[in-house]
């Protein structure tokens, strides 16, 4: 069986049965409410981990994601209170979020400073000066006012139950992963993640690559923003907490290996779903905040393990091989002569 | 097809690396349909040159020209559109790609936007069949063995239509077949018109495929000598100004008490059944086509692989399967794939040269001791000529020959008891390599046992005073004395006993 499905089917086999037991263990589980909220939150996730998941195939990391949502969330909402009609909202965002993947890449492939300091760093600023534009009220205090644009809260609504955001991630991953498999980007991003050294004398446009990477994240994380901020009908300044280092361990915990060249868009998709259930899932049983943490973190180590006893056994299958390849073929050639 | 018509035409060209000028004003002419040898000795700038003709390094100074106009070649893009194409030295493969994915990479064949994997594959494929290069299409690079990346490599650079072929030593991992292949590929090209620059260390090929030989030596071109004029004697003078010590055979003193047995050795299907004793006091030589598993049975020795079956005695005690354990007792390795399992590349030299030593560099096995450390490390650096002689530089700035005399410096300074010596000389200049032989001549006469794997049959005959040849997994022959001759080697690599013939 080739490697890279065996890989993806470990992570599926995971969300199983995380789902089974969660299932067995609690009452309301089952429910298609159930699901689509599930659905909706892995969306949000899975959007950023989409686009990360370009910049850590690509060989870097990006940290900084969010707080490009957090900034891309007040562009938002800033744009729906001016009255600007909701597919302008939604370009503005993403420009916003490309402007900040562009800051980012821009410090790493110019500046050259470490993408890992950059963006842990710039992830501070975009929250920062995301402050700076926050609604405030008559004493300067920071408030949340609720937006009220028709054609802006569209993009929080559902059909049947489904999520736009739901629909919006899962249609964007099919291109994403055809992106990543079929494209001449995609093949780039690929090499460049797994040799960057080799790429660059096979003539592969380095610099300009890694820039685009960031900033296609920069457009996923301005895209998650959109969707949440509409949901919610408002924004506030920890909007994108934590969700940098979540979306980098979805990627992980999918196949997307730190350090690039492995990993696509169905990793980083089966990532999220997996990180939600564990981060939500785990609610439903009432324990205390520390069980919570406890559990979250122990499941989480255990996904990235079962990465890494694969990934142990797929080296020494590779090894295998190479050796089957030179006896079968390499002992004869000088015979033939 | 030579003609007088110049394709490419370098002038003054200069390059400094931090301050430190590697080529100090280079004159190339490669004409139409010629090989045009490149010789020097390691770190004279030779690889610096090309990287330059081909765009990845930028020049301080001079002018290149091609086919009499003024051009700038700034990227690998322009050299590319100008029709030169390179092999480098150090290979330039992406692991986790396809062969295809590989040769095609910064030249997809595109079709409507997207890149056409089918047209890509029945091109390489294509391009196997012509060259009759045993590789599969498909296979992913990163579980090739060395030969095999570098056919791919070859591959990469025949794959578009060169004026101007650069092949900066090539066959250091090619078996003699393998070799031949490419030599007929060359000579079809140059046929067609085209031009190979040919950088190599190996005297013989350079005297059978050269039209031209161009000899540098510490940053500028030194001489140009016609096909007519090159002898060993003129080009080795050229290279290292001086005349090359002679090696010569002397009487061997073997410790048979100092052995190494290696009994019923097998290792996965790789190895079946080797047995053979070294003995302290003499370099024992293994020869044997490419990928017939010598590199394993080294590192089955040594520790870095697990032996699937047999016993490994020293002095009747059975060996430790640990690599720590192993280099304690006196063990060194100088693997064959220098780049990722001989030295790192980031750390500077005195690391490199230290770091298997630091179980007597520090104090309590904890704190460093720096001023040893240094000692040791400008020792080795000074007694086996790296260059440049600075401990401070990251080993990948070094010129290929120089990385390899850091690796082997790391274990000559060590007090070995056993040495396992995997292409030793890989790239190594004639000069240097003569001393590096009596460097490990004195390590064996100390009473060390000496392991060597070399695909160079020269270096094997000439330096080994006992020949194994490995075949299908078993010893073949044991040569010794008289009968180890270049021809007995390469015949009994492949499955023919001279002997046989006469005995009978
Ligand atoms: N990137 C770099 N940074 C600093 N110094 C470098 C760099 N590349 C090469 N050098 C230095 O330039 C000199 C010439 O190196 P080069 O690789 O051209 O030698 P070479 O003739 O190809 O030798 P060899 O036969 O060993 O391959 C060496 O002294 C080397 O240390
Ligand atoms: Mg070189």
């Amino acid at each position: 069986m080739n490697n890279k499905l065996a890989r993806k089917l470990i992570t599926l086999a995971l969300i199983v049965i995380i789902a089974l037991i969660f299932g067995a263990t609690t009452k309301s589980f089952y429910t298609l409410r159930n699901f689509q909220m599930l659905l909706r939150e892995a969306a949000f996730i899975g959007l950023i981990s989409l686009g990360v998941s370009f910049v850590i195939i690509g060989g870097c990391i990006d940290l900084s994601s969010g707080g490009i949502i957090c900034f891309s969330g007040i562009v938002c909402a800033r744009l729906a209170q001016m009255g600007a009609p909701g597919v302008v909202v939604l370009l503005g965002a993403v420009v916003a979020g490309c402007l900040c993947g562009a800051i980012n890449g821009f410090c790493i492939t110019k500046l050259k400073i470490n993408d890992f300091v950059t963006t842990l760093a710039s992830g501070y600023v975009f929250s920062g000066i995301t402050l700076f534009l926050m609604f405030r009220d008559a004493r300067g205090r920071i408030e949340s006012p609720l937006i009220r644009s028709e054609s802006f809260l569209v993009f929080g609504k559902h059909i049947n139950g489904f999520y736009y955001i739901t629909i919006a991630w899962i249609a964007l991953a099919v291109i994403v992963y055809l992106v990543q498999s079929r494209t001449r980007f995609g093949l780039h991003v690929v090499s460049m993640g797994s040799s960057e050294k080799s790429s660059a004398m096979s003539g592969v446009p380095i610099g300009r690559l890694k820039f685009l990477t960031f900033v296609l994240c920069g457009a996923f994380c301005g895209l998650a923003a959109v969707f949440t901020v509409s949901y919610q009908a408002t924004t506030y300044p920890n909007l994108g907490g934590g969700m940098g280092f979540q979306a980098v361990a979805a990627c992980v915990i999918g196949g997307v290996v730190l350090g690039g060249g492995k990993g696509d868009a169905t990793g980083a998709v089966f990532g999220s779903v997996f990180l939600v259930l564990i981060l939500n899932g785990i609610y439903k049983y009432g324990l205390s905040t520390a069980w919570q943490y406890f559990i979250q973190g122990g499941i989480i180590l255990i996904a990235i393990f079962f990465d890494a006893l694969f990934g142990s056994l797929s080296q020494k299958r590779l090894e295998l091989l190479s050796h089957a390849d030179e006896i079968g073929t390499g002992g004869e050639t000088l015979n033939a002569k | 097809m030579r003609s007088e018509e110049i394709v490419l035409r370098a002038e003054g060209i200069r390059k400094q690396f931090n301050g430190i000028e590697v080529l100090k004003g280079v004159d190339l002419e490669i004409r139409a349909g010629e090989v045009n040898a490149l010789m020097g000795e390691n770190g004279a700038g030779k690889s610096t040159i090309i990287k330059i003709i081909s765009g990845v390094y930028e020049k301080d100074a001079g002018q290149i020209y091609i086919g009499g106009k003024a051009v700038e070649i700034k990227t690998r893009q322009d050299a590319r559109r100008y029709g030169i194409s390179v092999i480098y030295q150090e290979l330039s493969l992406v692991p986790s790609l396809t062969v295809t994915e590989n040769i095609f990479l910064g030249q997809e064949i595109m079709r409507r936007g997207l890149p056409d994997r089918r047209a890509m594959k029945n091109r390489v494929c294509a391009l196997i069949d012509t060259y009759g290069f045993d590789l599969k299409e498909n296979a992913l690079v990163g579980s090739l063995g060395m030969a095999k990346r570098q056919m791919t490599e070859i591959l990469k650079a025949l794959s578009q239509d060169a004026k101007l072929l650069i092949m900066d030593e090539p066959t250091s991992a090619l078996s003699a077949a393998e070799t031949e292949k490419l030599f007929e590929t060359m000579n079809g090209l140059t046929a067609r018109g085209a031009s190979v620059l040919y950088i190599s260390h190996r005297l013989e090929e350079i005297y059978r495929m050269a039209d031209r030989l161009t000899v540098m030596r510490d940053g500028s071109v030194v001489g140009i000598l016609d096909k007519t004029e090159i002898t060993p004697e003129k080009v080795t003078t050229m290279m290292i100004g001086r005349e090359l010590k002679q090696t010569q055979k002397r009487s061997v003193r073997r410790s048979d008490s100092q052995c190494l047995e290696v009994k019923n050795l097998s290792y996965k299907k790789l190895l079946t059944d080797i047995s053979f004793c070294a003995y302290g006091g003499e370099i024992l030589g293994i020869g044997g086509l490419v990928g017939s598993g010598r590199t394993e049975l080294i590192h089955c020795i040594y520790g870095s692989a697990k032996k699937s079956g047999g016993s490994i005695t020293l002095r009747g005690k059975p060996l430790s399967g640990r690599v720590r354990r192993n280099i304690k007792n006196g063990f060194g390795l100088v693997p064959e794939d220098r780049r990722s399992e001989g030295f790192f590349a980031v750390l500077p030299v005195e690391r490199n040269i230290n770091i298997a030593s630091y179980d007597f560099l520090s104090a309590f096995g904890a704190f460093v001791k720096r001023r040893q450390e240094i000692a040791n490390a400008e020792n080795a650096i000074d007694k086996y000529d790296v260059r440049p002689a600075m401990r401070n530089i990251p080993v990948e700035n070094l010129s290929g020959g120089n990385q390899q005399k850091v690796v082997l410096g790391r274990w000559l300074s060590r007090d070995l008891n056993v040495l396992l010596l995997d292409e030793p000389t890989a790239g190594v200049d004639v000069g240097v390599k003569a001393d590096l032989y009596s460097y490990i001549r004195e390590l064996a006469d100390n009473g060390a046992i000496v392991i060597m794997v070399s695909s160079d049959l020269e270096e094997l005959t000439n330096v080994s005073d006992r020949i194994l040849v490995v075949r299908e997994g078993k010893i073949f022959a044991e040569l010794t004395g008289g009968e180890a001759t270049q021809t007995a080697v390469l015949l009994a690599s492949s499955g023919i006993r001279e002997a046989e013939g006469d005995a009978e």
